[in-house]
């Protein structure tokens, strides 16, 4: 339980912070699943870089209908954001979910996406808001899906060097029905499997419908045959179950010593089950 | 932990046996593989390093090849130990002509994993294990590929 | 006698006074063993094996030496010369094997100490561990005590190849007769799973070793002091008073640290070699190995019984799993299971069939309640299956087979004597609490609308107070000093060693009730060796009962010490002691504590035959066990599509005798309800087939969080024990033993009409959800 040696710079800028990881330092946000690594000596960075106090990286705001969260901004600052619980509800309620309380007031989002845990709850409500992700770089900014940027588990499209400076997402339109559920693994709090959902309805039928889910497999994926399913429909209990037993097709479900992959398929299409009538009825 | 699977891979099941024998093909085609050097007969010393997360596994161990059935089977049994802890797995790879131009390849083995790893890493191993085969498959299909059609 | 009769209103002893430990404990400045800090201290890491067995064949630990900081590494043949680590308990034919400090040739289970890096600070000592060069070669485990029991399994220990540790055999009235005569007899197996105690503090130990005073003082984080005291310096070799222990803080031990352990003579051995004081922190990943682990049986209940209900004979088939090696009491534990195999209940005959088991696994031995939860949750099942396959109400059977309250002291199929009791009180009230007759109704209409409700009881008997001398491997009894100080303040020296069990406040309050004094100058000391005379612990639900009734006769001495100095100073015969006086029956005159005291001390003239000052010592013997009991009632739902289960109600009534301070024995019981409801959904350490403890952190072994417990009613009978002069029973145990059972028996009971009968714990979704698929396809 304790780490190797390491150096450690803590930047107040967002130059020096690109400037230290292109030459090879480890980013440090939260800290709450690389510290455990480090103390377990599974992660053995030689140079961490402390991201807490670069002014860019942090608060949340709201500009032309879209809202824009700091990578920095801990899972406790979404969960309680006033503008976020009545502009985009399903985040504050993806992030209270999340861990314990003490992870929620250290943890960030910019950190456990960038860490990409395929059983970690943000990939679910991205997927599911179509956020994008902006990210700085020594050539400057890019803005990426949120989806793009996810390409396995524990992998994103990051360069070396990259930092993640904003997460973006909608504001939700009227008629905007959100839900997050999720089955948390005993210990850890991970999800075994989590479902976000984001659907919107107009005169009656259902316009729009985003489903992401967790901890399903080995990436998080938006279940685009449940969206299509859904899409068109008035979205009642029969629609709902019709669409939410798509949810594992075809899917190469986990399995560990906490649930089976039939367990997981299973629990996955009765929470969508719960989460599209939480969202839609 | 059992392991089991099939793919496909595009080249005729001959050939991809010869290909799997070689151990520079295997060295482009294990993931993280960092050297293979023949040890003996159907023995070779492997040094790989897996990233998974911030995890860097270095691992140093051996491979060996067992009871081959020329075109047909081999059994691969691979033992390798770092400071994560140790992994050896021990399955048999059949392969047999998809009555194409190519081969379907089945696995069946055994894991077992001891040290850190086991004792913390248990969500990960599955998903994990899947991740390495489906990485060495994918480079072993390009490899097949190119060998395809360079012939 | 008149002090007894004047008593005011103003006694502590029945209030619920908040916890005078807690302050310190609150605001972080109480001292754990990791607080102590000594100049020159060095750092101590030890390497594990990673393997479950695997032979040694070389150790080289040149590199590591070379390191920055690293004065030393020790490995097994540096210490060969030390003792074993030692196991207490007797038993015929007990096979015990060679348990080194430091592992030699051979390891036989992953976390077993191979070597020692010391270093001048932790940091280094840990980056050495990385440099010590071990050539194993790997050898076939066996992790499953029932797999080791099979012929051609591997060997734990080589010299064993049936891996059997002991048999035990014990056997009461006439079963055969019994299993004869029964209408119906129910059979089922009964997984107790193995846990992790997970203390909050880990392990720790601190040694100094000064070489001018020939003084070794060994800081740890203990149950028992003075055993530890006593048997590291055997395995040293070392006289016991050149050796002094201190516990101080503990963060919690739940029976782990009810033992001696191999790192407490490897860090006063390395602090001795060095010539320097070092620190050894055990991290939550090696508390998770080399640590105790609890429970680990595997149960054969067969229950037979007369149509009516009444249990005829009870047998039971035994597999305890031992791990690689016996740690202090290891292979008695499952002996308290069978003591207490006929529960509450009549049954006349019994017979116990134990097989202790080598694994190559971490040992196991005492876990809160230690052998009597794993007894309770059998024949609480037990009596549930019997009631479903009679067509009974659980409660009803439960009436019918109670040992009735005119029939005490009762002899017990197993030898016991039952102190006092009234098993239908707790019983009938927990009832009446959650007004069973209309939650039966409701559950059978929420049943007919789809919803799974469960109801479960469990009626329970615990033995505590251990205990008497003969019945333990080292002494029963309880110690206590009293001093009453020049300046009138009472200091307590109690051989008892609390760690959250909050004597200093229940004993202060006797204390204060006893000598009238205020509870503010009453200080109770504990657990150092240099300071206390001899105690035994702090285990058993024992404090209260043994160590408060040694303190309740040392105030006794001390009365009629302060009497006779009331007497002299008031120049009378004829005084009575009341609430912190001395008081003259004819002259109407008194004398304060702290006068007498004061002239105690000063000693100017002392009453014939008196010796100055105010000290009193009693080791007090108790004469029996005490024998709490009680009844839970846990209302579940589950739910039918993912198998999750809710709480919706938990009941507790307890009966542990007479109640020093509610609040603690509310504490108590609400502790060990979320230990035990731990046990039923969440905890179990999962060893794969290779001996590897796959659940190694908290991330992949739950604990419960405090958000996943339920509102706890807490509700108490009060049945004197005739035991000892305070009545006291013990009730640190009864939570982790009255709750399993009913838990389980209310999920049972939520799916027992779908034809279910018994799940093994932990009661996780998955589990229950397979269950109802299968029977729904069934």
């Amino acid at each position: 339980m304790i780490p190797d040696t390491f150096d450690y710079s803590a930047p107040v800028t967002l130059t020096e912070a690109i400037e230290l990881l292109s030459s090879g330092a480890k980013a440090l946000a939260g800290g709450q699943s690389l510290i455990p690594l480090m103390k377990l000596r599974l992660a053995s960075p030689q140079h961490l870089v402390d991201l807490s106090r670069i002014p860019e990286l942090s608060g949340i705001r709201e500009e032309n209908g879209v809202l824009h969260i700091g990578a920095m901004t801990t899972h406790y600052e979404i969960e309680s954001s006033m503008l976020l619980r009545s502009a985009c509800p399903l985040l504050p309620q993806t992030a209270g979910r999340i861990g314990d309380v003490q992870i929620r007031n250290m943890g960030t989002i910019g950190g456990s996406i960038a860490h990409a845990d395929p059983a970690s709850d943000y990939p679910a409500a991205l997927l599911a808001l179509d956020a994008t992700v902006r990210i700085a770089g020594a050539g400057g900014f890019r803005t990426v899906s949120y989806e793009d940027l996810l390409v396995d588990s524990f992998l994103v499209a990051l360069e070396p060097g990259e930092v993640i400076v904003d997460i973006m997402a909608p504001v939700d339109p009227p008629n905007t029905g959100t839900c997050y559920v999720k089955a948390p693994q005993a210990a850890s709090g991970f999800a075994i499997v989590g479902v976000a959902v984001r659907a919107v309805k107009s005169d009656g039928v259902v316009s729009s419908a985003r489903v992401g889910v967790t901890g399903l497999a080995a990436k998080p994926f938006r279940a685009r045959s449940v969206e299509q399913a859904l899409g068109g429909t008035r979205g009642t209990d029969a629609d709902i179950t019709r669409a939410a037993a798509l949810v594992g097709d075809g899917v190469d479900a986990n399995s560990d010593l906490h649930a089976s992959a039939d367990y997981r398929k299973h629990l996955a299409e009765v929470y969508l089950r719960r989460a599209l009538r939480a969202a839609l009825i | 932990m059992i392991i089991e699977g099939t793919r496909s891979v595009a080249l005729e099941p001959q050939r991809l046996y010869t290909l799997l024998q070689d151990p520079d093909t295997l060295a482009r085609c294990i993931p993280g593989c960092e050297s293979l050097v023949k040890e003996g007969d159907q023995e070779y010393r492997l040094k790989m390093k897996l990233v998974i997360a911030s995890v860097n596994g270095l691992f140093d161990g051996k491979v060996r090849i067992a009871d081959p059935s020329p075109h047909e089977s081999f059994r691969l049994i691979v033992e390798g130990s770092g400071r994560a802890g140790f992994v050896k797995g021990d399955g048999v790879i059949r392969l047999t002509s998809d009555n194409g131009a190519g081969t379907n390849v089945h696995y069946k083995g055994e894991v077992h994993v001891g040290g850190t790893i086991a004792a913390v890493g248990q969500r990960l191993l599955d998903m994990t294990a899947k991740m390495v085969i489906k990485r060495f498959f994918d480079k072993v299909s390009e490899e097949a590929v190119a060998k395809a059609s360079g012939t | 006698m008149a002090t007894t009769t004047t008593k005011s209103p103003a006694l502590l002893v029945g209030q619920s006074l908040r916890r005078r430990e807690d302050p310190r404990l609150i605001t972080g400045t109480a001292t754990y063993v990791d607080d102590v800090k000594m100049p020159g201290m060095h750092h101590a890491c030890i390497l594990r094996s990673p393997h479950a067995a695997a032979r040694i064949r070389g150790i080289r630990t040149s590199r590591a030496l070379e390191m920055p900081g690293v004065v030393a590494v020790f490995t097994g043949e540096d210490v060969a010369h030390l003792g074993p680590v030692p196991c207490g308990a007797a038993l015929p034919g007990l096979r015990v094997p060679a348990h080194t400090v430091l592992a030699r040739d051979r390891v036989y289970y992953v976390g077993h100490p191979v070597a020692v890096v010391v270093a001048t600070d932790r940091y280094l000592a840990a980056d050495a561990l990385d440099a010590i060069e071990v050539d194993w070669e790997p050898l076939p485990a066996v992790a499953d005590p029932e797999k080791a029991l099979e012929p051609g399994s591997p060997a734990v220990h080589p010299e064993w190849p049936d891996n059997i540790a002991f048999t035990y055999k014990q056997e009461g009235g006439d079963v055969d007769k019994a299993f004869a005569e029964a209408d119906v007899v129910v059979r089922q197996r009964l997984v107790n799973q193995r846990l992790i105690p997970v203390a909050m503090e880990t392990r720790g130990v601190v040694a100094e070793w000064k070489p001018g005073d020939r003084q070794l003082t060994l800081y740890t984080s203990t149950q028992i002091p003075h055993l530890v005291r006593t048997l590291v310096a055997g395995m040293l070799k070392m006289p016991e008073n050149r050796l002094r222990v201190v516990a101080p803080e503990v963060g919690g031990g739940f029976g782990s640290k009810l033992n001696v352990y191999a790192e407490e003579a490897l860090m006063a051995f390395v602090a001795m070699k060095i010539g320097k004081p070092v620190k050894w922190i055990e991290s939550r990943r090696e508390n998770f190995v080399a640590t105790i682990h609890g429970r680990g049986h595997v149960d054969y209940y067969e229950v037979a019984a007369k149509r009516d209900g009444t249990i005829l004979g009870i047998k039971l088939k035994l597999i305890q799993d031992i791990g690689a090696y016996h740690q202090l009491l290891t292979p008695a534990i499952p002996t308290l299971s069978i003591l207490m195999m006929p529960g509450l209940y009549k049954c006349k005959n019994v017979r116990a069939d134990l097989i202790g088991v080598f694994t190559n696994c971490t040992p196991t031995d005492a876990y809160r309640g230690a052998g009597r939860p794993e007894a309770t949750y059998g024949i609480e099942r037990m009596v549930d299956i019997l009631a479903a396959e009679l067509q009974m109400d659980p409660a009803e059977i439960r009436f019918k087979n109670f040992v009735g309250s005119g029939e005490f002291p009762y002899q017990t199929a197993t030898g016991l004597s039952y102190d006092s009791g009234d098993y239908a009180a707790p019983l009938r009230k927990a009832l009446e609490t959650v007004s069973y007759k209309t939650l039966r109704e409701e559950q059978r209409k929420a049943r007919e609308a789809g919803r799974l409700i469960g109801i479960g009881i469990s009626t329970y008997g615990e033995i505590c107070a251990l205990g008497p001398s003969a019945s333990l491997p080292c002494g029963g009894w309880e110690s206590a000093t009293v001093k009453i100080e020049p300046g009138g303040q009472v200091t307590v020296l109690t051989g008892i060693s609390p760690h959250g069990q909050g004597e200093e406040t229940t004993f202060a309050q006797i204390v204060a009730d006893e000598l009238g004094v205020s509870i503010d100058d009453v200080v109770v000391l504990h657990g150092d060796t240099s300071l206390v005379q001899y105690g035994i612990g702090t285990f058993g639900s024992r404090n209260t009962a043994i160590g408060g009734t040694a303190l309740y006769f040392a105030l006794q001495d001390l009365k009629e010490k302060l009497k006779k100095f009331g007497a002299m100073l008031l120049e009378s015969d004829d005084v009575v002691w009341n609430r912190g006086r001395c008081v003259c029956m004819k002259s109407g005159k008194e004398v304060t504590l702290p006068e007498i005291a004061a002239a105690s001390y000063r000693a100017m003239k002392l009453p014939e035959n008196t010796d100055p000052g105010l000290v009193a010592t009693r080791f007090w013997e108790p004469p029996n066990f005490t024998f709490p009991f009680g009844a839970h009632i846990v209302v579940t739902e589950v739910d039918s599509e993912t198998g999750a289960v809710q709480i919706l109600r938990y009941v507790a009534v307890d009966d542990c005798g007479k109640i020093i301070n509610p609040l603690l024995v509310r504490g108590q019981i609400h502790g060990g309800v979320v230990q035990a409801l731990g046990q039923v959904f969440y905890e179990h350490a999962v060893y794969d087939e290779n001996g590897q403890l796959v659940t190694g952190e908290l991330t992949d072994y739950a604990v419960p969080k405090a958000s996943y417990i339920p509102a706890i009613e807490s509700y108490h009978t009060e049945t004197p024990s005739p035991v000892n002069p305070l009545g006291v029973k013990g009730v640190g145990e009864a939570g982790t033993i009255g709750c399993t059972p009913a838990a389980v028996n209310s999920v049972v009971d939520a799916l027992s009409h779908l034809g279910v009968r018994h799940i093994d714990m932990p009661l996780t979704p998955e589990k229950i959800w397979k269950v109802i698929q299968d029977r729904r396809t069934a």
